[in-house]
């Protein structure tokens, strides 16, 4: 509980009066750096961190506000961060977290004066990270994953009753989403811009966490354990007792700060880390933001349970030979063991047994990975077209039926294995028509509305139709028709928006995974029919000086981006 | 089976039985065997050894982490076996090795590392060909890499060290890292021969199975792995990690993880893939990351410094190597979150398909071992999602955890708590009083509900429960209690609003005002508490006790905008318009871009500074609308890039404009008014024309309000001019972006009025309340005129309805007006007469009133900045005081 506060101590409350040591120690290092030629700043930066004392001394220098020294010293880590060399930003860039300490707690005590050079620092910080190299504003994203898509790690048919659930997620493509991004240049600290500016700079002290020494872990910590408690009940039960106001806290910083701490915990801080953790949790509990809570009680919960005894702390992480084989007994019922139930029966239902090729993989998922199969590729297709060059109505026409042909011929490999599906065909055949009629139902509705959807109408049925009337054996039919189906399932889904429920109704509970979560789906064929209702509209959005489509996702921000990979 | 089997045929089937380790059908075949050949003893020597070893071990299996050291009979036997199959020379060279390996097998589990080792060292490993090599030989291969590996652990470092027993030295030092490198090298080798002899198996297995068997058998059941496979396999990555060497204990991971799955591997790939997305998270960060197909840098600050400069590139080569994933458009993760994210979702599928289901007491220790997979993998994706805002993929996520969920309040908190955070709010209650039920007594969680049910939701009597769930819980609550204290009485605040009897108004504005001075009592350094407080008395009317508390407020919490707010429209209501104004501007300075601040400032400006400076207002508002909507772009689904040109293109025109200076005495302030005004109007018209083809018809509201509410603005300042073509346009812009506001139809109303026009404004006025009945200003303007057409009891009773509508507005002179009731003319006066004192504060009270809910919005809900509440919530300010 109160460790931070021992801690903090050491590292010396404004109260203590600097050292004559650390003063001239601080004082050779900012003329040490003035007078540094151009050409010794790589073996500068390295050796930067082989001066002990200078360290400390900084941070002695940075928590007293009255200090002469305060202004030469924020003047000289700006200088360093504006350096081109990486080592000397992240020498800047330990002193983040107790910068951004000092500076709230003196906003929230309305000494405003004390604040500006530290303000300074922080805002200049702010404005070199904002831009890239070339000047234009940074858009830091990253891609979701999708298990229907195939990875170096995985392939989707060998995780199938997953792709089924998951399918509502990731139906088509990755997505790739700008978590952070377009922050404007700041020139002053406003009440409102505050944690705007405070957060995207935790946020790039997390993104080069690991190269920072303990003592900026400790800081780290200290920063979060004071600014959650300050004014609080729970400051008393701390050494650390300074009168101090409430500092009003966002959410979003709260969430970097728990990555800053989390990172501590596992690399040296365990102790001070999880008391951090804990006066976090304790003010999100009281301000009753749910995003900090959630990180912090998914970090708290996977916790492990005793110190680390690791060199230096760290304990990223104990491995153990771990065994191989399931600890779930064979005779528990889990969700594979019923599938694989189901497929004994049908087995022993004598369904062909002899011609049967044997899906080692997964026996028991062979259908459902054949339905994360045919959707998939349909996506990527798709997704190739969205791009600016394939904007016209045909390609996307061309694809989509260059999608299905692929799909059919490669279902005519699976066919034997589609045999044993027969049974559940039958069902779903019965799902089907339900959904034809739906679906003809819809598509008359479509009539009404503009060509553009009735062509697409067109191309999506077609392949229906031709199932339709088609005479041949019952299995062309039914591979057919199963393709045929999926797209046509994802497609109207995604046109039909607020017809979802209704589909979802007509949907066996074998689709429900894919129909479930659909209104926030971000597709490739959402855009494309955007695209395609209207063609004006979407020029505008697929304009070369466009590259990135906006869709929402999270209520607070983030735009999304279709990748094209 | 018992039909003579043909030579090859006999051979075929003991290579299959030894693939498929069924060690009890081999003394019967090596029967077969013997008695076709006498040269087939050797072979028959080899094999009842190597079966009986075989078997010894699956019967007694060697646990991780102990070192056997067995001297049994049975193993005597075997000793027997193999000795009389390699003494006679009479084997193939295949055999001999395979005879030598099992030989030095045996030594290892008999504690014989050295004999073990001096066995290796006769055969080459390293020679040995893994293509087209039977499956069996493949596994016996990599036993023996990770046994060698063993051995080499336990034998201290090779014989110059023996005698050289100060560690310190450098040179021991050099052997001891090369030791090391020897060990991982087996160890890495035996992995990747194992990864592959388990690929080649199940291959051989399947192919089996469609050529012979017509049922799979019992063969189909998971292949145990056995002891050395599984060292191999993981004892490599166990090493780099317990050195501190984490960027090869990540590479080896990945290695491990590109190979294609088999269902022997599902379960080391599971956690493997969880640590490493452990590692990704809590170890790793965006600048230290590299993909997995990148070489990782030479330098990294995930090892252990004091090693650094061990790290070594991979220094063998096999002549076969595991298959990987592999094929067009494979997807690599660039990007450290990535990564984690890809590992957890696997992870999450395999953990989901291990979820024990049944309930019975027998499966009770499973389903907890799958309860606790599962659970760690969820909180990593939280984690991992949490960090990069993505709460509506997490509680997708979570919610396919609730499988496991049952009576599992952990599970259940995190979807809701995910549901919340992804504005999912209906959800997220049902879900938290799931959560409440399995943990009473824990203050926080109704009071989330409260937060969502004041907040986006607007459930009040389910926020009333669970407000008082919190009261109920007494000193149990500790710090909550006050903020149980604080939700009830926002609750009687809002229902006090929504109340239609004035009555029942009155009760819960009681109730509040109570629920408030509680709170604050027990937090007196909440600065919430104190704000409500306050604001509840200004409600009703209490103006200098509510000064005292909003001050407090602010001293506990200066820069907070609300309490900030609230202290001007207080001060206005004491006619301190000048000090409201300073209020209002030092709270922008703090908050530029707070249009309830501007919209007030507006109104301040055209009472303490003419209409001019309020017209520059309304004008900067546009401004900061524009750039506001254009940098941050809402969730505007798929619109926004056209938005955004359009708004580009805008923000120039409105830079080109030069502002009016009012400092040139050429153009005094009656013609600069007017120019201002004309420019204004230009600018106005030149946003309006641009955003005319995009009514807001669907997306989010909030910004179009907001828009709306500025145009309704200027045009109210042009009312106040008497410039009725100017507000007309105003108005119309605002109408174009809500036809059928109520405001939109009041203003207009007063529009006429100004042109004198007293017919068409009653009408306005009866549209306008024909939308919301219950618009006071609309009542009262509508009394007024119809007093004027001389209706004088239609009138009375409207302004009656008006005052019965809204109890606060007159309640201190209900007895005036009720005495009043013979002539109309008396009513008139006294409204007339009343509006002046009270209706600038009221006004701007009510003004502020629909604002309870974005002030808990930001307070408590925080998120939801936009509220998006049904049509007739939507509020725009009123106009009205300034004209009477």
């Amino acid at each position: 509980m109160s460790s931070v506060f021992k801690a903090a101590k050491g590292g010396g409350v404004s109260l203590r009066k600097m050292l004559g040591s650390e003063r001239s120690v601080v004082e050779e290092w900012l003329s040490e750096f003035k007078s540094l030629p151009e050409t010794h700043i790589p073996s500068y930066a390295g050796s930067l961190h082989l001066k002990k004392s200078l360290v400390p001394a900084l941070y002695r220098v940075i928590q007293d506000p009255n200090n002469e020294l305060l202004e030469p010293v924020c003047h000289q880590l700006f200088e360093l961060y504006r350096s081109s060399e990486d080592r000397l930003r992240r020498f800047t860039l330990q002193f983040l977290p107790e910068l951004v300490w000092v500076y709230l707690r003196i906003t929230a005590s309305r000494d405003r004066q004390s604040n500006g050079c530290i303000e300074a620092l922080l805002l200049g910080i702010y404005n070199l990270e904002i831009v890239d190299k070339d000047g234009n504003s940074k858009l830091l994203s990253f891609t979701i994953p999708s298990l229907s898509k195939p990875s170096i790690y995985h392939e989707p048919s060998s995780l199938g009753s997953m792709a089924l659930t998951e399918g509502a997620l990731c139906q088509h493509d990755l997505i790739r989403v700008v978590y952070s991004g377009l922050h404007p240049q700041r020139e002053t600290f406003t009440a409102q811009n505050r944690f705007e500016v405070l957060c995207f700079l935790m946020l790039c002290y997390n993104s080069a966490v690991v190269y920072m020494p303990l003592s900026s872990y400790q800081s780290v910590c200290r920063m979060s354990s004071r600014l959650c408690v300050c004014g609080f009940p729970r400051q008393q039960q701390k050494l650390w007792r300074e009168p101090c106001n409430r500092v009003l806290l966002d959410p979003e910083f709260m969430v970097q700060m728990l990555t800053g701490v989390y990172h501590a915990i596992y690399n040296g801080e365990w102790e001070m880390g999880r008391e951090a953790l804990e006066d976090i949790l304790y003010r999100a509990q009281l301000e009753l933001y749910s995003q900090p809570l959630l990180l912090g009680n998914a970090m708290k919960n996977s916790l492990p349970e005793s110190a680390p005894d690791a060199p230096r702390g760290r304990k990223v992480l104990q491995v153990e030979v771990t065994p191989t084989i399931s600890r779930i007994s064979i005779s528990a019922i889990t969700t594979a063991s019923i599938r694989r139930h189901r497929w004994k029966r049908e087995d022993a239902d004598g369904m062909s047994g002899g011609e049967d090729s044997f899906n080692i993989n997964d026996p028991d998922e062979g259908f459902s990975s054949g339905a994360s199969n045919s959707s998939q590729p349909s996506g990527t297709k798709l997704g190739g077209s969205v791009g600016p060059r394939g904007g016209s109505l045909n390609s996307s026409t061309s694809s989509i039926k260059k999608a299905i042909t692929a799909r059919l011929s490669r279902d005519k490999e699976r066919e034997r294995e589609k045999e044993r599906e027969k049974e559940r065909e039958t069902d779903k055949q019965a799902e089907l028509s339900a959904d034809l009629q739906a679906a003809t139902r819809r598509h008359q509705q479509r009539q009404q509305s503009p060509p553009a959807s009735i062509n697409l109408d067109a191309i999506q049925l077609s392949p229906i139709k031709k199932h339709l009337s088609f005479p041949a054996g019952p299995t062309l039919v039914r591979t057919g028709s199963t393709s045929s189906s999926k797209s046509f399932d994802c497609t109207n889904f995604n046109l039909n928006g607020g017809d979802g429920e209704e589909h979802e109704e007509a949907g066996g509970s074998e689709r429900e995974g894919l129909l479930a979560g659909g209104s926030h789906r971000h597709s490739t064929i959402s855009l494309q029919e955007e695209h395609l209702l209207r063609p004006e509209e979407a020029q505008a959005l697929l304009s070369p000086g466009a590259p990135l489509t906006k869709q929402s996702r999270s209520p607070s921000f983030n735009m999304q981006i279709i990748s094209q990979v | 089976m018992t039909a003579r089997k043909s030579g090859s045929r006999l051979e075929t089937e003991i290579e299959r039985c030894r693939s498929e380790a069924q060690w009890d059908k081999i003394p019967e075949l090596v029967r077969q065997l013997s008695a076709k050949l006498i040269s087939n003893d050797d072979l028959g020597e080899l094999l009842l050894g190597e079966c009986k070893l075989q078997t010894y071990l699956k019967e007694n299996p060697i646990k991780q982490g102990t070192s056997p050291r067995v001297q049994r009979p049975k193993l005597l036997e075997v000793r027997k076996h193999l000795t009389a199959a390699l003494d006679r020379g009479n084997l193939k060279p295949d055999y001999i090795q395979e005879a030598s390996l099992l030989m030095a097998k045996l030594c290892y589990v008999e504690g014989e590392y050295k004999d073990a080792l001096g066995h290796y060292s006769k055969v080459n490993l390293d020679d040995m060909q893994l293509a087209g090599a039977p499956v069996y030989r493949l596994s016996m291969i990599a036993e023996s890499y990770a046994t060698k590996g063993l051995c080499l652990e336990k034998v201290p470092a090779a014989s110059p060290s023996l005698s050289n027993k100060n560690a310190g030295s450098p040179a021991s030092n050099r052997s001891m890292t090369e030791r090391e490198q020897e060990i991982i090298t087996c160890y890495e080798k035996s992995g990747d021969i194992a990864l592959l002899y388990l690929q080649e198996a199940e291959k051989a297995l399947s192919a089996g199975i469609q050529n012979r068997s017509p049922k799979p058998g019992p063969t189909a059941q998971d292949q145990e792995l056995g002891y050395f496979l599984e060292t191999g396999l993981q004892r490599a990555h166990v090493i780099h990690f317990k050195n501190g060497n984490l960027t090869q204990g990540v590479g080896r991971f990945r290695e491990i993880l590109r190979a294609i799955e088999t269902r022997t591997t599902q379960n080391l790939r599971m956690t493997i893939a969880r640590q490493l997305a452990e590692i990704l998270l809590r170890g790793m960060c965006e600048q230290s990351y590299w993909s997995p197909l990148e070489d990782p840098p030479v330098v990294s600050p995930l090892d252990d410094p004091t090693r650094q400069g061990h790290t070594h590139s991979k220094s063998y080569s096999l002549s076969r190597r595991p298959r990987v994933y592999s094929g067009e458009n494979l997807f690599c993760p660039q990007e450290n979150t990535e990564e984690a994210l890809l590992l957890l979702l696997i992870s999450e599928s395999m953990a989901n398909r291990d979820a024990v289901l049944s309930r019975i007491p027998e499966h009770n220790n499973d389903r907890i071992i799958s309860l606790q997979s599962a659970s760690v993998v969820y909180d990593l994706l939280t984690i991992a999602l949490g960090r990069r805002g993505q709460y509506e993929m997490l509680s997708e996520c979570l919610e396919r955890a609730m499988k496991f969920a049952f009576e599992e309040f952990h599970l259940w908190y995190q979807l809701a708590l995910s549901l919340m955070a992804a504005g999912k709010s209906a959800r997220a209650v049902k879900v938290l009083k799931e959560c409440i039920r399995l943990k009473p007594d824990d203050p926080t969680i109704p009071l989330l509900a409260v937060k969502l049910c004041i907040g986006p939701l607007h459930w009040l009597d389910e926020g009333e429960c669970f407000a008082k769930m919190v009261i109920d819980m007494g000193e149990k609550a500790a710090e909550f209690r006050a903020k149980g204290y604080l939700a009830i009485g926002l609750v009687y605040s809002l229902k006090a609003t929504d109340a239609s009897l004035r009555s029942t108004q009155e009760e819960y504005q009681r109730k509040a005002l109570g629920a408030f001075q509680r709170a604050q009592s027990l937090s007196p350094t909440d600065h919430l508490a104190a704000f409500y407080l306050a604001l509840q008395l200004a409600v009703s009317r209490q103006i200098p006790e509510a000064l005292g508390y909003v001050r407090q407020a602010l001293q506990l919490q200066g820069d907070d905008v609300h309490s900030l707010h609230l202290l001007a429209l207080l001060l206005s209501a004491q006619k301190h318009y000048h000090d409201a104004l300073n209020i209002i501007e030092m709270a922008l300075s703090e908050y530029p871009e707070n249009f309830n601040l501007l919209y007030t400032k507006v109104k301040l400006e055209a009472m303490c500074r003419g209409p001019e400076e309020a017209l520059l207002t309304c004008k900067h508002m546009l401004q900061i609308w524009k750039s506001f909507y254009n940098l941050t772009n809402p969730s505007d689904s798929g619109r926004g890039s056209s938005l955004l040109d359009r708004a580009i293109a805008d923000r120039r025109q409105l830079n080109a404009m030069t502002l009016p200076d009012f400092s040139d005495p050429e153009t005094g302030s009656v013609h600069a008014t007017s120019i201002a005004a004309s420019r204004v109007e230009q600018a106005l018209s030149e946003v309006a024309s641009s955003l005319q083809s995009s009514a807001p018809k669907h997306g989010p509201l909030h910004p179009w309000m907001t828009l709306a509410q500025i145009w309704l603005h200027a045009a109210e300042v042009y009312i106040g001019m008497s410039k009725p073509a100017e507000a007309t346009a105003c108005t119309q812009e605002a109408a174009n972006l809500f036809p059928t506001s109520h405001n939109v139809l009041y203003m207009r109303g007063q529009i006429a009025e100004l042109r004198g026009n007293i017919d068409e404004a009653k009408r306005w006025y009866e549209e306008a309340l024909s939308i919301n009945p219950t618009h006071v200003k609309t009542m009262q303007r509508l009394g007024l005129i119809l007093h004027q057409l001389q209706r004088y009891s239609l009138s009375e009773k409207v302004l009656r309805d008006a005052v019965q509508a809204n109890s606060h507005l007159l309640s201190h002179d209900r007895p005036k007006v009720g005495t009043s009731r013979r002539t109309g003319t008396t009513v008139k006066r006294k409204v007339v007469h009343i509006n002046p004192h009270v209706t600038t504060f009221l006004q701007r009270l009510t003004e502020f009133e629909p604002n309870i809910k974005t002030v808990y919005v930001r307070a408590f809900v925080s998120t939801h900045r936009a509220r998006c509440c049904g049509f007739y919530r939507w509020w725009f300010p009123a106009v009205s005081c300034l004209v009477i």
